[in-house]
């Protein structure tokens, strides 16, 4: 069993090898059973992987230490749920992971479109097994999990060895949300590799028309939903693990997960233009071969140690792979494009400035210079390092001054997108749809600052906020009420028929109203607040309305750690309104320590608790306490985003023309004087079931 | 051996075994001051956090960067002048944003320059855009209207065509 897996993966390797072979062939012959065989061998490939992967799960869960991947990243007493996540804790096995999610995608894809789009699917067969060729030789040749544990032996021979137990799983891994976040995350990373593939197919094979475009939305989407909600677990995580009291730090790590995001953001949008107008069709295959290109960027920057990050990997030759990589499918990219250049022509009108269209350039602009913004600001300590031989640090300082007036702007024009018209929005329009979602901004702003709000930028914030809210809410209620009035529901009922008669655009309003959500929240950042003592048994701290009383330690023996927890008794007004159990804990097997944070959350404020180890001149245990406002607003947001992507994603209701008795008196009446009995079309329209 | 004093006991025993097995030494920021000091400057332990907020566990260099920051305050260092010696210290990357002067201030422009060279290409093909548009209308406006589109059929045709193209470019 122990090398099963690794034989898995060679021979998917080797199909995967077929698959592109098979598949240009196919393409240059149009033979339908060469189109079928490279089809089923890439079906064949992501089969093979999960086996490979299933191995490394069955590994991990019989404790077989003899695999050093296992023997690293595992030990007998870490948790089930633990030795699920270390599967993906480390380098290789984090890496065969990508190569298990992409297969999914890579056969959802090839699955859903088997038998259709002959002119399209064999070069997007291509493409995917070209790019799981490229997982796969590093998950064989280069970083793969199955390598076993041997010891020198006489004449310096290699003997194969096992270890009692295992090293264990570094702590701050060691959370609930560490088995979901990467899982997540890479879903985004991996889910990206659809549309470029589609993208890739339709400029090589000269597919006609935007269909390609209308085929990848849904992944595009898919993979965008998991980027977002991976980013925010990832925020989440390191808010509840980390103990510093912020969730987002500009880690090269984090920026590198950002990136492809907002590529991805900018692409969601702009495919719209070519949707309804065949527009900006050079731009929107350019905008997805730049959001791979970040995906893979991002893998580098994390598994390379190119640059500082607590949260990549260990420094490795497996950074020359990764720019051979990004080589490759810069050049492909290239060539394609300018062989192909003209099948991408396209007709490109703006009827006028005040449109959708224009609206959607700007968006794309703003989201391009944040990427931009993000990218040079990971890069230039680099950059710096390599001209004038000095690193400097480009920290969170640097990346807030120049994003938060590029978010603002972006906050504005997602209220205002929306309101535009295609083509053309007149006057009476703009003032019609501007007036009201204005006033309420100002009207947000004027109570802000009558409320003592002196920050600029938050003051900003919550008045695009209000605006973009207001925008959202009015969409939803013009609509419901029109329905309303028809079919004689409510509006909360009209406002749900409304949304799924058009569930992309009320899905996309939805997102909207989530990202202002998240706006809120972190503009609570400006009004954190900390405090830090070293306290003994019985001692108090006092924190913005709260009490803090320390009221003793314990300790507890798990079988993986120990902990030592401080009990506190949190006052608000003189009453006592909750205890906080802030932890710190010691993992034997790797001998390192971890904290467990204390969090009392509400829409208005977390109170965060950590106990943060010991001060050297009391030797007393000391407690780092911190309120930060509307925290939870961000994971609201990010709820709301995630569920207005699933709205976007579900098929559009018809409303439908039902024939059903009339109930109307009729003029004529029948020959005993009673309503005869007739079918007519009656007005309202009904929602069909499916 | 009363039962205040067996419980002393037990809780000093307890913070000296907790002691050895929780390593860890954090500094509290003393002042105001101190603490804006602090988010100007990196922990250089490697964590990538400002030190301030560096809570890395084990951390070498935040708690005695920490310090050294409250004895510069307490002496009575302007700012300046204290973040002048952590660079001399430790080089310019101790400062958790680059200087905006000499070569470092290139990263305060790329985005201003990027934003300004894109806006000028969104405005630039929005003009293009806009005069294409004025040359289509004006190309309409002269070709003479073809008889066949007086006929009823084709006038249909050309009608359902224009519904199907409204609804596309309304639907969202």
């Amino acid at each position: 069993m122990d090398l099963f897996g690794s034989y898995a993966l060679l021979l998917a390797f080797a199909l995967a090898i077929y698959a592109i072979v098979g598949g240009i062939a196919a393409i240059i012959t149009r033979r339908p059973l060469l189109i079928k065989s490279a089809r089923n061998a890439g079906f064949a490939v992501c089969a093979l992987i999960w086996l490979g992967f299933g191995s490394l799960v069955y590994l991990f869960f019989t404790d077989n230490f003899a695999m050093s991947y296992v023997a690293e990243h595992s030990n007998r007493n870490l948790g089930n749920l633990y030795k699920f996540s270390a599967l993906w804790s480390g380098q290789q096995g984090s890496l065969l992971f990508w190569s298990f999610l992409l297969s999914i995608y890579v056969f959802s894809a090839l699955f859903s479109y088997r038998g259709k789009h002959p002119e399209l699917m064999p070069y997007v067969g291509v493409v995917l097994a070209s790019v799981q060729l490229f997982f796969l030789t590093l998950n064989n040749f280069v970083a793969s999990p199955f390598a076993v544990l041997a010891l020198p032996g006489a004449g310096g021979v290699l003997h194969l060895a096992s270890q009692a137990d295992g090293h264990g799983l570094n702590p701050l891994l060691q959370y609930p949300e560490m088995v979901i976040h990467p899982p997540v995350l890479y879903s985004g990373y991996t889910g990206f590799t659809i549309p470029f593939a589609f993208a890739m197919a339709a400029l090589i094979g000269r597919y006609p028309g935007e269909k390609w475009i209308h085929l990848t939305r849904k992944w595009t989407m898919i993979a965008w939903c998991f980027q977002s909600a991976g980013i925010l677990l990832g925020a989440h995580w390191a808010y509840a693990v980390l103990g510093w009291g912020g969730y987002w730090a500009w880690d090269p790590v984090e920026n590198a997960s950002l990136m492809p995001w907002l590529t991805g953001t900018a692409f969601l949008h702009s495919v719209m233009m070519q949707e309804k107008r065949g527009m900006m069709r050079v731009w929107n295959v350019w905008l997805v071969f730049t959001t791979f290109l970040l995906v893979i960027f991002g893998t580098f920057l994390t598994r390379s140690g190119v640059v500082s990050s607590v949260h990549a990997f260990a420094q490795s030759s497996i950074g020359t792979w990764f720019v051979g990589f990004l080589i490759v499918i810069i050049s492909a990219c290239l060539i394609a494009f300018l062989k192909n250049r003209d099948y991408l022509r396209s007709d490109n009108q703006l009827d006028s400035m005040i449109s959708r269209e224009s609206s959607f350039l700007f968006n794309n602009l703003i989201l391009l210079v944040a990427c931009v913004a993000v990218l040079s600001g990971t890069l230039f300590p680099v950059l710096s390092e390599a001209i004038r031989g000095t690193k400097i640090s480009v920290g969170p300082p640097f990346f807030n001054r120049v994003n938060i007036p590029i978010a603002m702007f972006l906050l504005f024009l997602t209220g205002v997108g929306p309101l535009l018209a295609w083509r053309k929005t007149s006057m009476e329009s703009l003032r019609r749809n501007f007036g009201w979602p204005l006033l309420a901004g100002v009207v947000a702003a004027i109570v802000a600052v009558a409320f003592g709000l002196r920050e600029f930028y938050v003051t900003l914030c919550l008045m695009l906020s209000a605006f973009v809210t207001f925008t959202v809410f009015s969409e939803f209620y013009r609509g419901a009420r029109v329905i309303s009035a028809r079919a004689g529901s409510n509006l909360f009922s009209s406002a749900a028929q409304l949304a799924m008669r058009n569930t992309r655009r009320y899905g996309g309003y939805v997102i909207h109203f989530g990202m202002v959500l998240v706006f809120i929240g972190i503009s609570g950042t400006a009004f954190n607040q900390d405090k830090q003592m070293d306290m003994a048994p019985g001692s108090v701290m006092g924190i913005g309305p709260y009490t803090l009383h320390l009221q003793n330690f314990d300790s507890d023996q798990q079988a993986n750690y120990s902990s030592e927890r401080a009990t506190i008794d949190v006052d608000k007004g003189g009453k006592s309104v909750m205890m906080l159990y802030p932890q710190r804990r010691f993992y034997p097997s790797n001998e390192e320590s971890g904290t467990m944070v204390a969090i009392s959350s509400t829409l208005k404020e977390d109170l965060y608790v950590v106990y943060a180890g010991r001060s050297p001149d009391s030797n007393l245990p000391v407690i780092h306490a911190y309120l930060n406002p509307l925290v939870k607003w961000i994971w609201l947001g990010g709820l709301v985003v995630v569920l207005g992507t699933i709205l976007a994603l579900l098929p559009n209701r018809q409303a439908v023309m039902v024939m059903s008795p009339s109930t109307e008196r009729s003029p004529v009446l029948g020959g005993d004087g009673r309503q005869p009995a007739r079918a007519s079309i009656s007005a309202r329209s009904q929602l069909p079931k499916d | 051996m009363s039962k205040r004093r067996r419980l002393a006991l037990i809780f000093s025993a307890f913070v000296g075994l907790a002691s050895a097995m929780l390593p860890l030494h954090v500094d509290a920021q003393k002042t105001e001051r101190g603490k804006v000091i602090g988010t100007k400057l990196m922990c250089m332990c490697g964590c990538g956090q400002i030190l301030r907020e560096c809570n890395h566990i084990n951390c070498p260099s935040s708690a005695p960067m920490i310090k050294e920051v409250d004895q510069h305050v307490a002496s009575g260092e302007a700012d300046d002048l204290i973040i002048q010696d952590f660079i001399q210290e430790y080089g310019e990357k101790v400062l958790s944003a680059p200087p905006s002067t000499g070569f470092n201030s290139i990263a305060w422009y790329i985005p201003g320059v990027a934003f300004a060279l894109g806006l000028g290409i969104v405005l630039t093909i929005i003009r293009m855009w806009r005069q294409r548009d004025v040359h289509r209308l004006a190309s309409a406006s002269a070709a003479p209207i073809p008889p066949a589109t007086l006929d009823s059929e084709v006038k249909n045709v050309q009608l359902e065509r224009a519904r199907q193209q409204a609804d596309q470019e309304t639907e969202d």
